[in-house]
């Protein structure tokens, strides 16, 4: 990693599958990390433990029961969501809210307050015959306690919620005025998105353009070398006839009229790009204008408003980047070439009855309006970019091995360069000396590409080797994260150490040092987990306060964070 | 000490649109009593082929060309059909790797068990629960008495692979065959199975024929070790010979490219190329297209390896040892 950019933060997911009425399959339990840009994030677990629930809901292709996961690898502007303006419509809204939990709050504190003094009153007569009065007075107050925390807890959940789009100045006064502002702002975004929509299309007919240059020049010679050949392969006569179809094609057509179309093109691309530029500066001085406001005019709509620490940890809130739990379909849709995932068995997910070039082609022609031509280039090149030949363009999946099937999945996935991807057992199913060709093949296209991969693995000899950083994940939640030498040096928690002693190693029997013990019993159900730590039935370093409590994801060294209570005491004491 | 099977020369062959095209070539191998022999390799390379050949259970375009498969003495391949399936079950008894798919979804676990008992056994239902019980408590498996009167898909992959291994066990077989038992499960219920495995071995008195593609598996639990290669033997000898001193480039070749967990700079190193195809024909060396050392001697190209010893125990079928 050279810079510390985040791509991606999940804060707190969490996905319940219904099973049947009150009864959820609780796949994802609060699940909160930050991908970096150009990472190789790994997540280990056995079956059953949320590493695949997870990378389909970063891809919200199962949404989310709560909690929100952020994008950072496209801006606001070039997306354009409708939720931005909706949140900045009710941010009024929020504010309002917030203070009236507040106040509700502080009625309820006066009650009990009251019935306090009652109480001192009844402990300083003593009498004993009040007893029953007594323990009903202390039920009530406790009710009261608990019900103005739930509003106070409210009343800043309303506040974090207003702060995610315009930080701390939610507790401003002049909420009104940021919000026109922040709508001005809003309405530049959407122009300059309508800009760069038009701007697009103009491009893909100045490439189209070009395509079509170049096959007028060409197309005959490349028709005759392929004649001249004595002895043509299948593919190559398939080829020929694409070619004289092309031909027919590009026959009506003048390079010359081309050329001086793509001319009047150019300048009107470079005027649209101008006028994004000055949009986003437009909008940019808009928002200046809206910050300007930071830290005046506070209201006091909690008591924690006062506190300017408080208020830099609401500014933390504002996000920078799209929140896709609360995009629309379509807009999640676009947001897809950016993520895309690739999956275990790479048969599935190809259509037997669909050629290899297809398959690839059809990528393009569902998410960009490339022409016919542009499409079959593009499909060609991915080919050799992933390591197949130019011939596999007419093959069928079914005379592909596993691995080249596999190298069919990476080419539609990488198809539309995208800046995340989703790998769900993308190497399991395969044999080993080609499932080490595939990783290289992943690691030289991350590196070229500057690719983020979410690598979901249960083989941890795998993911030593190809991730960064590793999250060990048991029963949907997560057990420990850390850079992938770190973890393997120093394993902190149990479920880890156990998992790692598992994997059958190289070394044959007589050489090894110690004998490992065998973690006994099995993965508990989801659908009923066990108390406190998830784990706590099959470790064999379980306390008392394992079965109870929940542990604490703390960072026990640098970097290195872990969910357990052997690890949460110490940092106590 | 004591050989359990034997097998001399096998050749088989699949016929394909009318046309035969060999997938095991020459293949000998013997498991002694009390032995775990590991079969390994890529996937089409014949291990499970090999299996099916020993069952005699090879599908309808699958033949066995020639060669001898000797269980106990008795050579299968010259007994009538009928006789075969005497040894099914009761001599030679085989784990498959997916463990629902080999149980019946429809009956109780305990049906399945004293079916089985009382098949190989010749003991009456209640002789054969208790003996149900005993082997069901020899795995592992905790209130077996409740268990046998679950079904299936109640119980877990761990759980149903364990009792495969105790239907199997109660029928008393020379032979057990695995076919890639633990690929199917969780590192860590692996480790359990192997483990249970690696424990009865004491008491079962059998040779254990044991596929995999797993060469960490390999080092848990063989005593010997048979890589193939596209229907051809390459390597064989001892775990210790087969670990620490591989010969054949294939040997090498699988070794360097499975991530080693314990190792803190190691490069995958894959082998590049793919697995032929058995349809494909290739002259010489069945490796030589992958090899990268088949430029060293003209002969690859030419000719197949014969099998040599090079240490006693240490079988390579490579040119670069002639």
């Amino acid at each position: 990693m050279s810079e510390e950019k985040v791509l991606i933060k999940a804060r707190k997911l969490k996905k319940y599958f219904p099973i049947s009425k009150g009864v959820n399959l609780k796949a994802v339990e609060d699940v909160s990390f930050k991908i970096y840009e150009g990472e190789k994030f790994g997540v280990v677990g056995e079956s059953g433990c949320g590493k695949s629930t997870l990378g389909r809901v970063i891809l919200q292709l199962y949404p989310q029961t709560s909690g929100s996961c952020v994008y950072h690898g496209k801006s606001i502007q070039e997306l354009n969501p409708k939720y931005i303006q909706k949140e900045i419509n009710s941010l009024k809204d929020y504010q309002t809210k917030a203070s009236k939990f507040y106040q509700d709050s502080l009625v309820y504190d006066k009650k009990a307050e009251t019935l306090k003094e009652q109480k001192l009153q009844l402990d300083s007569d003593g009498s004993p015959t009040d007893a029953k009065k007594y323990d009903k007075l202390s039920q009530e107050i406790a009710k009261l306690e608990y019900k103005s925390k739930e509003l106070k807890k409210n009343a800043s959940r309303q506040l974090r919620e207003g702060s995610r789009t315009v930080g701390s100045l939610i507790c401003c006064a002049n909420i009104e005025e940021i919000q026109s502002l922040f709508t001005k702002a809003e309405e530049e975004v959407h122009n300059a998105h309508l800009c760069l929509a038009k701007r697009n299309e103009l491009k893909n007919r100045y490439d189209e353009n070009a395509v079509n240059i170049e096959y007028i020049d060409t197309v005959d010679d490349l028709i005759a070398e392929l004649e001249s050949k004595s002895e043509r392969s299948e593919e190559e006569d398939y080829r020929l006839a694409d070619l004289v179809s092309i031909k027919k094609k590009v026959e009506h057509l003048n390079s010359d009229t081309l050329k001086a179309e793509n001319e009047t093109l150019r300048p009107q691309i470079e005027e649209l790009d101008e006028q994004i530029r000055k949009h986003h500066e437009v909008e940019m001085s808009y928002r200046e204008q809206a910050f300007a406001y930071r830290g005046k005019n506070i209201l006091p709509i909690t008591e924690r408003t006062r506190d300017p620490e408080y208020l830099s940890k609401l500014d933390e809130n504002y996000e920078t980047g799209i929140n896709l739990s609360k995009l629309t379909k379509s807009e999640m849709r676009t947001i897809r070439r950016d993520m895309q995932m690739i999956f275990q068995d790479p048969a599935a997910s190809l259509d037997p009855r669909q050629s290899i070039g297809k398959a690839i082609e059809e990528v393009f022609a569902i998410n960009t309006n490339m022409p016919k031509r542009v499409r079959r280039e593009k499909a060609l090149q991915l080919l050799t970019k992933v390591g197949l030949k130019k011939e596999h363009y007419y093959s069928y999946p079914h005379s592909l091995s596993g691995g080249q099937k596999q190298r069919v999945g990476i080419a539609r996935a990488i198809a539309l360069d995208p800046s995340f991807i989703v790998l769900d057992e993308a190497v399991s199913a395969l044999d080993v000396s080609v499932q080490a060709q595939i990783l290289q093949l992943l690691e030289d296209l991350s590196k070229e590409k500057h690719l983020t991969y979410f690598f979901i693995t249960h083989d941890l000899g795998v993911v030593k080797h190809f991730a960064d950083r590793v999250m060990v994940m048991y029963l949907g939640n997560v057990c420990e994260l850390a850079p992938s030498k770190e973890l393997f040096k120093h394993r902190l928690h149990p479920y880890t150490e156990s998992l790692l002693d598992s994997v059958p190693r190289l070394t044959i029997q007589k050489d090894r040092k110690e004998k490992k013990e065998v973690l006994q019993g099995e993965v508990p159900s989801a659908i009923n987990p066990p108390s406190g730590c998830p784990f706590h039935t099959r470790c064999s370093k379980c306390m008392d306060i394992c079965k109870q409590e929940k542990p604490k994801y703390v960072e026990a060294m640098p970097n290195h964070f872990v969910a357990c209570h052997l690890y949460t005491e110490k940092k106590g004491e | 000490m004591e050989k359990v099977l034997d097998i001399k020369h096998l050749h088989a062959t699949f016929t394909i649109q009318k046309k035969d095209y060999e997938v095991l070539h020459d293949i000998s191998f013997s498991i002694n009593r009390n032995e775990t022999v590991c079969v390994v390799g890529e996937s089409g390379c014949g291990k499970s082929v090999t299996t099916l050949c020993i069952m005699q259970l090879l599908p309808n375009n699958g033949k066995i060309q020639s060669g001898e498969i000797i269980l106990d003495d008795i050579d299968l391949l010259k007994l009538p059909k009928k006789e075969i399936r005497k040894f099914r079950g009761k001599k030679m008894g085989m784990i498959f790797q997916e463990p629902m798919t080999a149980l019946n979804p429809l009956l109780t676990i305990g049906y399945q068990m004293r079916e089985t008992i009382m098949l190989h056994r010749g003991l009456n239902k209640k002789e054969a629960n208790e003996l149900a019980v005993t082997y069901l408590n020899k795995v592992g498996i905790a209130n077996p008495e409740s268990r046998l009167k679950q079904y299936p898909f109640q119980l877990s992959g761990g759980l149903r692979q364990r009792i495969l291994i105790a239907m199997v066990l109660s029928a008393q077989p020379d032979l057990l065959i695995a076919d890639e038992p633990t690929t199917a499960l969780d590192v860590t219920i692996q480790k359990q199975v192997l483990t249970l495995l690696n424990d009865l071995k004491k008491d079962m008195n059998a040779g254990i024929l044991f596929i995999t593609h797993d060469l960490g598996v390999v080092a848990e639990i063989a005593d010997r070790v048979v890589v193939l290669y596209a229907g051809r033997k390459v390597e064989e000898g001892t775990t210790e010979q087969i670990f620490k001193n591989p010969k054949h480039p294939y040997t090498i070749g699988l070794m360097n490219a499975v991530p080693n967990v314990d190792l803190d700079d190691f490069d995958i190193k894959p082998i590049p190329g793919t697995f032929p195809n058995i349809t494909e024909e290739i002259k010489g060396c069945r490796f030589n297209p992958r090899c990268p050392r088949a430029s060293e001697c003209p002969l690859c190209f030419k000719e197949a390896p014969h099998e040599v010893e090079v240490e006693p125990g240490h079988i390579v079928s490579c040119h670069l040892f002639n």
